[in-house]
């Protein structure tokens, strides 16, 4: 089965209604600064990025792509500025709040649950945007969530890990069930962290096929070192230098941008 | 391995066949034991384990699954043995209510969930080295709160005379009758903590203990996590009073003084506090001690009251050595046993 | 100061009537209503300043705790022991020699190698693993509290101050007005005195050495991120040493004072243990003002309970306690999360 086949219910087809007819943007950052002390980490960030719309988040260390992601899903509030999620301000929420309104997450670092195994990694991430947490009741053989699970599991290729515990999981298995616990529910958009991070060729071909094949509702932004995989995947670009938005455009545009070569790709093209 | 659920597929095995035979040796000797053991090993030994142990095995559902060490456990159990003698009978009857047991004993549970969840609220805010702090200090505060207090709490003296009812026309406080309460409790306790180990609840906490912050990332609200974790292990420590409480037939500050509450974070931790099997081993080696240790410390020469000294030996010496306890110590041995089989034949040398 | 002005400007205001209404109380004499309402000026003078010179204490005590927390991550619960332990050194030592100053080196240096002795061959092996340096601290409390009984015994011992400390000194604190008019003022006992500006003196030579000196300044980095001081080049290891040890000399010091102002014997160092607890949730972790600060509400707190509240001044002292969790849990001076 392919992602597109994941089925997540009714609530992916009102997702999707939701995420073409709204007029509203799906993510939006206005003004946002962070300071850590006297340190700015991002400076007056404003960003808008569509329902759907698959944008690559570029830059050198320390310009503040991840400190965005961080400000993005709520670890921390910003100094200033708004964020809106699909017309919502949630500036002020904690991250669950946000995660139940359809925001996912992966990380640079996999952060998993070590003590667990992949099956229950996942079933708490489908268990954690639908109702039900603080059930005492086990589930039962035939339970939705359990299912669904199962079926994403499949779709990251994990199946016959499925009971293994996630600290004897191999690089490469920890970072494709860290794409499943984003999948998980139904994501409207997504943020992820340098997802090819320290994969084999293999393995990134493999995380291309999974980005692209992702439902046409579910927008994203990656971000990512890796070029080749970025630009693969993303209809638009936005490089960050410095803590603030240093270009915009298409993958192409950026490609050829004389200024983004010197700064970010050493002179001449990426081959 | 066990799975959140069971997979379809052939007829899963059954509950009698999993359980490994060890266990079912003990169940049955734990059955059978009034016919053989004394009236003492009953109500002393036995029914002060299975106490005990249910407010250690409340700490290590806090500890174990939630990663919260938390040593407001005994306060908790303490309170809803105050809260039985307040509301029911008891030898002051200046301040005991004498509601029926039907009455007073849910509501002591209550109060005393209440208390806990309380405590777990201001608690869980912040990082988890502080929550020993914070719940040592709560802790703390209850005992001098209840010895200072005359009015509800009846001060230095606390209640005495706090009896079971006399439900079916037994006399739960006789010692087979005692035992088999106990044993009861206990075994549903630990029942219900392995069950709800393995349900979307416990295996949220696990998570909220390995990640907390993957799992707001995941939509779960972290605080409000640990905070029930909190109502669900006090209601098992006020059962632990209770029965507490009736064995020795009164309740006092000292019942929940520092040494008691230190007492339950060595059962907890000396048992071993990743599986709810450790609380009661533990409580079974300090009960041992505290029973024998003071002949054992007579005839090497010693004052018998040094015993507190020999638990403190021993603790110190476990935390050192193997920090999972008891039962740390048998799986490292598991281990070890099983690393000496030949690599080639697979039989031991 | 600023910044808290800056964001809670109407909490700032009522602070300030509060500090100034509570100061004209202390230093104004009392018209006669007051007296009716409150009582005695002279009994609500000796209960602010037994809170005050309690918190001094307390101040001495915590101290060391929230340093070795602050900068070690260790939470010593034996830290109460180290206080009572040096109490009672400190009562051989002034009993013997009859003199009592002298029981501060002594006891200074004797703790302060326990704690050397413990940070280098205990806490040393279990570097980073929070848990089990505080269920280690746990187990020394046990076994230091049974020795001490063994040795010592149940009963109360009374540090004697020395002549030239014992007695009453008049402060410039007006209790009440004679007929004519004359101002009567505040009798109270010297010693107590001298040790709350001890303790002044000491607190801010720990707050110098802190912010202006090198050995202050490599403790406040090891406090903010301690690997990245290790990885500088800096041998932790010997300032976890040194602030250990000092930790547990200030313990036991202050286990002399204490043995002085009340008395010693078993529990006052689960006593000490939940003052140091209290003052340091309250002020605030790893912060030296916080600790000060959280010694003077506690100590006040403590004080004016027992005398207008008698059975509930525990209660206070948690209610302070509880609000301050809810609210701020950080501490009042804590760093902000």
């Amino acid at each position: 089965m392919t992602l597109a086949d994941m089925p997540s219910a009714t609530s992916r087809t009102a997702a999707e209604r939701l995420g073409s007819v709204s007029s509203g943007n799906a993510l939006e950052l206005r003004g946002v600064t962070k300071l850590f002390g006297a340190l700015a980490a991002i400076s007056d960030v404003t960003l808008t990025v569509r329902p759907g719309e698959r944008r690559a988040g570029l830059g050198t260390n320390g310009a503040g792509k991840t400190t965005l992601f961080n400000c993005g899903t709520g670890d921390f509030l910003p100094t200033t500025g708004t964020i809106r999620l699909f017309g919502e301000d949630v500036t002020s929420f904690p991250a669950h709040e946000r995660i139940r309104r359809g925001l996912r997450r992966t990380y640079q670092i996999s952060l998993l649950f070590g003590g667990l195994s992949v099956a229950d990694n996942v079933y708490l991430a489908c268990r954690g945007v639908s109702r039900g947490r603080f059930s005492l009741l086990r589930p039962r053989v035939n339970d939705v969530l359990v299912t669904r699970a199962a079926e994403l599991i499949e779709a990251v290729h994990l199946t016959p890990a499925r009971d293994t515990l996630v600290a004897n999981l191999s690089y490469g298995q920890q970072r494709q069930l860290e794409i499943a616990l984003a999948l998980a529910g139904a994501p409207r958009f997504i943020l992820f962290d340098e997802p090819a991070a320290g994969l084999s060729p293999t393995e990134r071909s493999e995380l291309v096929s999974i980005l692209t094949n992702l439902p046409g509702h579910i927008g994203f932004i990656i971000i990512e070192h890796d070029m080749d995989v970025a630009l693969r995947v993303a209809e638009s670009v936005t490089m960050m230098h410095n803590g603030r938005i240093f270009k915009e455009g298409t993958p192409q545009e950026i490609e050829n941008d004389a200024e983004v070569q010197e700064l970010y790709l050493g002179g001449g093209s990426h081959g | 391995m066990t799975y959140a659920v069971r997979t379809s597929g052939p007829a899963s095995p059954m509950l009698f066949e999993r359980v490994p035979p060890l266990w079912w040796a003990i169940a049955l000797v734990l059955i059978a034991m009034p016919l053989f053991a004394s009236n003492f090993v009953l109500f002393q030994i036995f029914g002060w384990t299975f106490i005990l142990g249910m407010i250690g095995l409340s700490l290590m559902f806090l500890a174990g699954y939630g990663g919260m060490v938390s040593l407001i456990q005994m306060t908790v159990a303490a309170l809803a043995g105050y809260m039985v003698a307040i509301l029911g009978t008891s030898g002051v009857p200046a301040i005991s209510l004498g509601w029926p047991w039907w009455l007073h004993i849910p509501v002591a549970i209550l109060v005393a969930a209440l208390f806990g969840t309380l405590v777990g609220a201001l608690a869980v805010r912040t990082e988890g080295i502080y929550t020993i702090m914070i719940t040592l200090a709560i802790a703390s505060a209850f005992f001098y709160f209840t010895r200072q207090n005359y009015g509800l709490f009846n001060g230095y003296t606390g209640f005495n005379n706090v009896l079971p009812p006399q439900l079916f026309g037994i006399d739960w406080r006789q010692p087979a009758p005692f035992y088999y309460l106990t044993l009861a409790c206990a075994t549903l306790a630990y029942a219900a903590v392995v069950y709800v180990a393995r349900s979307p609840f416990g295996l949220a906490l696990q998570g909220v203990r390995d990640n907390p912050r993957r799992m707001g990332a995941l939509g779960f609200s972290v605080t409000a996590h640990r905070i029930l974790a909190y109502t669900f292990a006090s209601v098992i420590a006020a059962f632990g009073g209770i029965l507490l409480v009736w064995q020795s037939a009164q309740v006092s500050p000292g019942t929940a003084g520092i040494p008691q509450v230190i007492d339950i974070l060595v059962i907890a931790v000396v048992g071993g506090i990743k599986r709810p099997v450790g609380p009661f081993i533990g409580a079974l080696i300090y009960v041992l001690l505290r029973v024998f240790s003071p002949d054992v410390l007579l005839a090497v020469g010693l004052s018998g009251e040094r015993f507190k000294l020999l638990i403190g030996f021993g603790f110190l010496v476990i935390v050192f050595f193997s920090p999972d306890g008891v039962l740390g110590l048998w799986e490292k041995f598991k281990a070890r046993r099983a690393q000496s089989r030949d690599p080639l034949r697979g039989d031991r040398p | 100061m600023q910044s808290l002005y800056k964001r809670h400007p109407v909490w700032s205001v009522i602070l300030l009537v509060l500090i100034a209404g509570f100061l004209w109380l202390i230093f104004a004499p009392w018209p006669p209503g007051l007296e009716q309402v409150m009582g005695r000026k002279r009994i609500f003078l000796n209960a602010i300043l037994s809170g005050i010179t309690l918190g001094a204490l307390y101040f001495l005590v915590a101290s060391g705790f929230t340093l070795v927390f602050g900068l070690m991550r260790n939470v010593n619960l034996a830290h109460g022991s180290l206080y009572l332990l040096g109490g009672y050194i400190g009562y051989e030592v002034a009993n013997t020699t009859g003199y009592w100053l002298l029981a501060f080196p002594v006891v200074f240096i004797l703790v302060g190698a326990l704690g050397l002795l413990l940070q280098h061959q205990v806490f040393r092996r279990m570097e980073g693993e929070e848990l089990r340096q505080t269920l280690v601290t746990i187990g020394i409390s046990v076994v230091l509290a049974d020795i001490m009984l063994w040795i010592w015994g149940g009963q109360s011992y009374q540090v004697l101050s020395p002549d030239w400390l014992s007695g009453p000194m008049t402060l410039p604190l007006i209790s009440s007005l004679r007929s004519n008019g004359e101002a009567v003022y505040l009798t109270y006992p010297q010693v107590r005195i001298v040790i709350l500006c001890v303790a002044i003196l000491i607190g801010l030579a720990m707050w110098l050495v802190l912010n202006r000196s090198k050995l202050g300044m490599l403790i406040r980095a090891g406090v903010d991120d301690r690997d990245m001081l290790a990885a500088s080049g800096v041998r932790i290891q010997v300032v976890f040493l040194g602030v250990f040890a000092f930790g547990a000399g200030m313990a036991g010091m202050a286990g002399i004072i204490g043995g002085t102002f009340q008395s010693l014997s078993p529990g006052e160092d689960t006593r000490f243990l939940l003052a140091s607890l209290v003052v340091v949730i309250v002020g605030g972790m790893g912060s030296i003002p916080g600790a000060a600060l959280g010694a003077v509400i506690i100590g006040l707190a403590e004080q004016i309970g027992i005398v207008y509240a008698p059975t509930y001044s525990v209660v206070f002292t948690f209610l302070i306690m509880a609000v301050v969790l809810a609210f701020r849990p950080q501490g009042l001076l804590g760093a902000g999360r």
